[in-house]
C-alpha cells in the first residue's frame, strides 16, 4: 500500500504587492513602450554584440579543434546555445536557426561529434552575419540550413 | 496603466552573457527600476543574495560553473538563503516542454523563452506581482507551487488530501 506523502501548502505574504503598489490589471502600455524605444536605441550596438557572440563561437571551435573532450565541447555547447537565445533578438533569425542546429549535434550523446560538421555550422554564422543576413526568408541560407538539419539527424541516427 | 511602483523594486539579473544582461537592465530601466544588481555566476548571485536581498530574481538557465537550476534549487533549500520565497524568472534559450517541468521542479517561479521581448518580461513580473504562487513543502520538492491550472478544471478527488486509494496518485502530482 503507498504511504501518503506529506505535505505541506502555505501561501507566503505578499510583500511584493505591498511594495509596488496596486496594479488595476493588464500590462502597462506606456512602460512597455518607454522599453520597446530603448531597445530601439540600443539596436546600433547589436552588430557588435552578434560579433562578439560569433568570435567567442570560433575561439570555443578553435579549442575543441586542438583538444576534443567533454570540456571544450562544452563550451561549444554553450557559445552555441547563447547564440541561439540571443541572436533572434539581435535581429539574425538565420543564426538562432543554425545554432540551434549546431546545440542539438553537441547535446546528443555522440562524444566528440565531428569537427566537419561543426566547422559547417561556424562557418555559416560566420556568413550570415558577416554578409549581414537578416531576411528568415533568405532562400541560399535556407537550403544550407536545411542541408546542415540533414547531417545533423544523419550523424545522430548512426549507433554510438 | 498598471500604476506599480517599479522604482520601488529590487532586482537582481544573473546572466554570464553582459549583452543579455545590458539588454534585460535596459527594459528594467525603461519600466522605471532603479535598483538593479547583476550577476555574471551563480556564485557572484549567491553573494549578491545576501547583500541586497533582492524582490525578484531574473536568472539565465545556462551559467558556467554553478547553473541556474542548481542556484534555484540553493535559494529553495539552503537554510543560509535570506529569502527562499524570492520570485525567480528563468530566461532561457531552452523551449521544451521538457525543460520547463525541469526549471518548475527545480523551483523557478516563472519561465520566459528567448528571445528576449518587452512584453515577455513585463508579463512576468506581472504575474510574480499579482499571483504569487503558494509554496509547496514535501519530502522531495520545496518551492512554489507546480500546478498552475485553476481549481475548477479538476473535478475529481482532492489528490492533497485523499485516502490511501488516491494515494499514488497524490505523489505524482505532489507540489
Amino acid at each position: 500500500m503507498a504511504k501518503q506523502q506529506p505535505i505541506e501548502l502555505f501561501m507566503p505574504p505578499n510583500i511584493l504587492k505591498a511594495k509596488m503598489g496596486g496594479g488595476i490589471g493588464g500590462l502597462d502600455m506606456a512602460a512597455v513602450k518607454r522599453a520597446e524605444q530603448a531597445i530601439e536605441t540600443l539596436k546600433t550596438e547589436f552588430t557588435d554584440w552578434i560579433a562578439a557572440d560569433v568570435t567567442k563561437l570560433s575561439a570555443c571551435r578553435d579549442a575543441y579543434a586542438a583538444t576534443p573532450g567533454k570540456e571544450t565541447c562544452g563550451d561549444l555547447y554553450r557559445a552555441s546555445h547563447d547564440l541561439r537565445g540571443q541572436a533572434l533578438t539581435f535581429e539574425f533569425p538565420l543564426v538562432a536557426r543554425v545554432a540551434a542546429i549546431l546545440c542539438k549535434l553537441l547535446d546528443s550523446e555522440k562524444v566528440n561529434p565531428p569537427l566537419a560538421l561543426i566547422d559547417a555550422h561556424v562557418n555559416a554564422i560566420r556568413v550570415i552575419v558577416k554578409q549581414n543576413i537578416k531576411d528568415k526568408a533568405d532562400k541560399t541560407a535556407a537550403v544550407l540550413i536545411k542541408e546542415l538539419d540533414v547531417r545533423v539527424d544523419e550523424v545522430l541516427a548512426k549507433p554510438a | 496603466m498598471s500604476g506599480y511602483r517599479f522604482d520601488r523594486l529590487k532586482v537582481l539579473v544573473v546572466d554570464d552573457n553582459q549583452h543579455m544582461r545590458k539588454l534585460v537592465v535596459t527594459i528594467l530601466q525603461a519600466f522605471g527600476t532603479i535598483q538593479i544588481f547583476e550577476a555574471e555566476s551563480a556564485e557572484l548571485a549567491w553573494s549578491l543574495l545576501h547583500d541586497v536581498n533582492p524582490d525578484v530574481i531574473v536568472l539565465d538557465w545556462m551559467l558556467t560553473g554553478m547553473t541556474g537550476l542548481e542556484f534555484t534549487n540553493m535559494v529553495r533549500t539552503n537554510a543560509g538563503c535570506p529569502n527562499p520565497f524570492v520570485p525567480i524568472i528563468m530566461l532561457t534559450g531552452y523551449t521544451q516542454i521538457d525543460h520547463v517541468r525541469q526549471a518548475r521542479d527545480a523551483g523557478v517561479t516563472e519561465f520566459l523563452a528567448k528571445p528576449v521581448s518587452v512584453k515577455g518580461i513585463l508579463t512576468r513580473l506581472t504575474a510574480v506581482i499579482e499571483h504569487p504562487r503558494p509554496f509547496v513543502r514535501t519530502k522531495v520538492y520545496y518551492g512554489p507551487c507546480r500546478r498552475r491550472r485553476d481549481k475548477e478544471e479538476y473535478r475529481g478527488p482532492e489528490r492533497r488530501t485523499a485516502p490511501q486509494d488516491n494515494a499514488q496518485h497524490s505523489m505524482a502530482a505532489a507540489g
